[in-house]
């Protein structure tokens, strides 16, 4: 690249060409298929072999500025580009765009595994508007969702702890995007990124704490107020008001009998609370579902956790 | 038992010889973009997988492309078989680029 900045540079080939063409244009066999290729417009630049330089004809000079232009304006459109992840838009601008070159768009679809328990951590994921349960699994396929991650957080904290193996399994169940980057670019990333480093410690006391409270609601609560506190969890993220999910995937994330968690979706449509039709779940009234939830909800989501976070930080 | 025929053989050492192509080009110019749809098209249809192309950006490898004696690009060389040629322009002459590479043209 170095090569190609030097030729591209003031005084260069670029800057003079028509000068430097009428030079070299001669030099070229008269009649010879260059010089008629030339004239029959079929030629992008002259290898000068006098000067040593790349004389770029103007149409190719044209095309590749038009070129340079789309670019430079794609990288500043992503520069001021509202960043929808929160671990990404807290960190300092300079950070950030620091760690955007090695981020890569992509869509997570309903279903997908990003990983199994003991399965080697090979990116990690922030979710922009998809959703993803961190299931503790048993034997079998039975498993209990103990973590959720949106928009607010980061899929793959293990590594930012210093491990590379998974204890959980991470599955999609909200299609949406995400920027996800390899494990190794993000090892370098952390080190390099005081501001991410921070970001994601608190992220991972906040999981630890979702955890914590996801067993003790579990053991002690009922199936309707648990029901109540996972979807407003799910509601709050993601950035559309309907999600899709069935009775089956809401048993296995309550770890609770399909014919429960039923009973509790029909108490909930019939006061209003929610709108159940073919797996899309739309909430109504999100006041009246709060009151229905139990407390974990506010401990899990409330100001208490965000305080710590936020006071931390400053 | 019956003899095989010679015919097919010739035309198996044919299809076993990998010609080696190396196209020089200015990366994101028209007539180079043109060229490398042009040359990829018409290798897909005579050669097959029986072809090895080099792309080379002249910007990226100046040094190179004064060594190897290139004088305009697009510039297509044949390096192999033998005898080597060379083609100049954006390779829309398909019959040209045939001649050049020593292949028959298809019957249209």
């Amino acid at each position: 690249m170095s090569d190609r900045s030097s030729l591209l540079c003031p005084g260069g080939a670029v800057k003079r060409p028509n000068v430097k063409l009428q030079k070299v244009a001669p030099r070229l066999a008269k009649r010879g298929p260059e010089q008629l290729a030339i004239e029959a417009g079929e030629i992008d630049a002259i290898v000068d072999h006098a000067s040593h330089n790349i004389i770029l004809l103007p149409a190719a000079r044209r095309a590749l500025h038009e070129a340079a232009d789309r670019t430079s304006a794609a990288r500043e459109g992503a520069r001021l580009a509202p960043i929808a992840n929160r671990v990404l838009a807290d960190l300092p601008r300079n950070d950030y765009l620091g760690l955007m070159d090695g981020l890569e768009p992509v869509v997570l679809t309903y279903g997908t595994v990003l990983y199994e328990p003991g399965e080697t951590i090979a990116h990690v994921h922030f979710p922009i508007d998809c959703l993803v349960s961190l299931l503790a699994t048993v034997e079998g396929r039975r498993a209990m969702e103990v973590g959720l991650v949106g928009r607010e957080g980061m899929v793959g904290i293990p590594l930012a702890l210093g491990v590379e193996v998974s204890s959980v399994r991470a599955l999609v169940q909200g299609t949406g995007r995400a920027l996800r980057m390899n494990a190794a670019r993000f090892k370098t990333a952390f080190k390099q990124c005081p501001p991410l480093r921070d970001a994601l410690h608190r992220h991972a006391c906040v999981m630890l704490a979702q955890a914590r409270q996801t067993v003790a609601c579990n053991q002690f609560h009922l199936v309707e107020a648990r029901l109540a506190r996972w979807l407003l969890m799910t509601s709050d993220r993601i950035p559309c008001e309907e999600f899709f999910l069935t009775q089956e995937f809401l048993a296995d994330m309550l770890g609770v009998l399909r014919a429960a968690v039923n009973r509790a979706a029909g108490s909930f449509r019939q006061r209003d609370l929610i709108r159940y039709r073919r797996g899309r779940v739309r909430i109504l009234d999100r006041k009246g579902l709060e009151a229905a939830s139990c407390r974990c909800y506010t401990k899990i989501e409330g100001p208490g956790p965000r305080a710590t976070w936020t006071a931390t930080r400053s | 038992m019956s003899r095989r025929p010679r015919k097919p053989k010739v035309r198996e050492a044919e299809a076993t010889t990998i010609v080696v192509l190396r196209l020089y080009i200015v990366g994101g110019a028209p007539n180079s973009v043109q060229a490398v749809a042009n040359l990829e098209a018409i290798c897909r249809e005579h050669l097959k997988e029986g072809y090895r192309l080099e792309v080379v950006d002249v910007l990226e490898q100046p040094r190179r492309a004064l060594a190897e004696g290139v004088l305009v690009t697009p510039s297509l060389a044949k390096l192999s078989p033998r005898p080597v040629a060379n083609v100049v322009g954006n390779l829309s002459d398909r019959n040209k680029v045939v001649r050049a590479l020593g292949l028959k043209a298809k019957a249209r």
